[in-house]
């Protein structure tokens, strides 16, 4: 086991459906990231790259094949202990927030501190910090009905980031929003993951934010093509 | 395996490393009770709505069932406010009605049985009364022996008991004077061929069939043509510090012939006739359970619904961390929530329903231990009702977040 890759991807294969109608999204991916990196992981509709994320995320197993993060071998973890592993080792920004719409930002980042074990004091306490650090200090209360779609996406990084996971994955952050908020977007993902040496894997389409990566991995027909 | 880093004090971020996540099931179970409340208060509509069916099914249950108890209480009543603590009756009674007659000596022998305080026999019959407009109607007639206790009228509104020592003098039931051609004291009518005179009233006292009327045990020996050495039934008080089972068991014991049954046995067996030989308990049985159904229905399907509707936030949740208990106790405490809010709403709700609708003819029995038993049938309710979501939440896919 190397402690110095942070996602480690082995000859992993992910077939779905079985017989004839039988579909092979991923065939035989190598993939890897060192803890701090920021890789950006691009390709067409089809490709792979969100079963890729899913699998790395453990919220897909394998269908073969090695997967490790920071040493622990998750392609062979069971079903029930997927949650726990996701709660371990990920933080997740979605295409779409996925903030809850009943919860004010506060609530939806100290929830997941709270399923992570912070006690509910310390959770607000560092929801806000979380918050002060995306520039939403005045958004404490707010809903996600409250917030822009650049805010609501910073909230989304603000939890991805509660408790300090080692990996934060990001399907297509930028999607939703206009260039200025996507570069921004991506922008602060990038700071706050170098500062604090996280691991960021960046599903993405979208060709303005490639620079502020440090490695571009391209994906095709279920396979790494180049980096 | 890398080792597990410890939680950092707050503001002081850690570097990014593996989280301990061992959350407590308290640390759990309060988180997924905030989402569970804050998701189901969001969404007020769906709210009120699955609260509608916690309501309807609280009402129409409590509705049925406190109909149904004012029904067995009408068919007690007697037995329970007559004042006797043991009946003699004729064999194979079941519940009291005008029936047999038994033989005075029953009598006789139950007030020299040990434990007796006291024994009075009455007399228990229908009766037909002539209105003055023409037409008739019947009562149920008591006759009671001095000084008119035992078997004797109870919630007196009108005239004093002692009034029944008057020569052909009763006591009629107050919620019925119109229904007995506007029967007012000292009215006259005619009783079973023979002119009797109202002396007080009673409220409430009307049993499943016609109200009572009182009457002394001569007058009413005379009215309903029974023998000198027969009566229906025999009140038994007991002596201070006996046993009423002691003393039925002693009174059965010397008295073949005849039945002797505890006041709580005889409302028992009354109970059981009227629930097995009697479409009362079937009718409200039904309609009860159809309340529970529809409320079942309402809330399963609200519940549901609002799994459905939000979908991807429970998607969400799962792809975040949650597993499917914390989802389990976040439909919990929701389903318990609606169940005690429904609930509260509902038993206010019929409690105000009784009071408008209460009469002589018409009383919702509305007992403590209705109201309790229904809180928990409606928390088991909701509870279960929350199962067909869950059964759809265990089916959300985490990955859907990603689509």
């Amino acid at each position: 086991m190397n402690q110095q890759v942070a996602v480690d991807v082995k000859n992993v294969t992910k077939t779905y459906g079985s017989g004839a109608t039988a579909y092979t999204a991923l065939k035989g991916v190598d993939f890897h990231a060192e803890p701090g990196e920021f890789v950006m992981l691009s390709g067409p509709s089809g490709s792979g790259k969100t079963t890729l994320l899913s699998i790395l995320g453990c919220v897909l197993s394998p269908s073969s094949g090695y997967v490790g993060l920071l040493g622990e071998d998750i392609s062979v973890a069971k079903e029930k202990d997927l949650p726990r592993l996701r709660l371990q080792y990920v933080g997740f920004v979605f295409q779409a927030h996925n903030l809850l719409a009943s919860l004010t930002a506060t609530e939806n980042i100290a929830m997941l501190l709270r399923l992570r074990g912070w006690d509910q004091k310390d959770a607000v306490k560092e929801a806000h910090h979380l918050l002060d650090q995306v520039d939403l200090s005045d958004k404490y209360h707010s809903r996600p009905g409250e917030l822009s779609g650049g805010q609501r996406q910073r909230v989304a990084i603000a939890r991805a980031l509660a408790g300090s996971p080692p990996v934060i994955l990001a399907d297509e952050p930028t999607a939703a929003l206009d260039a200025h908020n996507g570069l921004r977007i991506t922008e602060i993902l990038r700071e706050l993951a170098k500062e604090h040496g996280h691991t960021v894997v960046v599903v993405t389409h979208d060709n303005r934010i490639f620079h502020l990566g440090d490695r571009i991995v391209r994906i095709e027909d279920g396979l790494i093509l180049k980096e | 395996m890398s080792a597990v880093v410890p939680l950092p004090a707050p503001r002081q971020r850690r570097p990014a490393g593996p989280i301990n996540t061992r959350a407590t099931f308290r640390m759990r179970f309060s988180t997924m009770a905030v989402v569970g409340l804050r998701m189901m208060f969001h969404d007020k509509l769906k709210m009120f709505g699955t609260l509608a069916g916690v309501i309807f099914a609280t009402v129409l249950s409590n509705q049925q069932a406190g109909t149904f108890l004012g029904l067995i209480y009408k068919n007690v009543m007697f037995v329970e406010n007559a004042g006797a603590d043991v009946w003699i009756v004729p064999a194979n009674t079941e519940t009291i009605q005008a029936g047999k007659l038994v033989s005075d000596s029953n009598l006789m022998a139950a007030k020299v049985t040990p434990g007796v305080a006291e024994a009075a026999p009455i007399l228990f019959g229908n009766a037909v009364m002539s209105l003055p407009g023409g037409g008739s109607q019947p009562v149920t007639l008591v006759g009671a022996k001095a000084p008119w206790v035992l078997g004797g009228p109870w919630n007196i509104v009108q005239g004093e008991r002692e009034l029944l020592g008057r020569p052909d003098t009763m006591f009629f039931e107050d919620s019925d004077r119109e229904y007995l051609g506007n029967l007012n004291l000292r009215s006259v009518r005619e009783l079973n061929g023979h002119n009797v005179v109202a002396g007080g009233f009673t409220w409430g006292l009307l049993p499943f069939g016609p109200s009572y009327a009182f009457a002394d045990f001569d007058l009413a020996r005379s009215l309903l043509r029974v023998d000198n050495d027969q009566l229906h039934f025999v009140l038994v008080k007991v002596a201070p510090g006996a046993d009423p089972k002691d003393v039925r068991s002693r009174l059965q014991a010397a008295l073949t012939d005849v039945k002797v049954m505890t006041r709580a046995e005889y409302k028992s067996s009354i109970v059981r006739y009227v629930l097995t030989k009697t479409p009362i308990g079937i009718t409200f049985g039904t309609s009860t359970l159809f309340g529970l159904v529809v409320g079942l229905v309402i809330v399963s399907l609200s519940m549901f619904s609002a799994v459905v509707d939000n979908v991807r936030e429970f998607g969400t949740l799962k792809a975040i961390g949650a597993t499917n208990t914390d989802l389990a106790k976040l439909l919990f405490v929701q389903s318990v929530t609606y169940a005690v809010m429904g609930t509260l709403v509902g038993l206010f709700l019929v409690t105000r329903l009784a009071e408008g609708i209460r009469s002589a003819k018409l009383a919702l029995q509305l007992i403590p231990e209705l109201f309790i038993g229904t809180s928990v049938l409606m928390i088991g309710l909701c509870v279960f009702a929350s199962t067909l979501a869950l059964l759809r939440l265990r089916k959300v896919e985490p990955a859907m977040v990603f689509r």
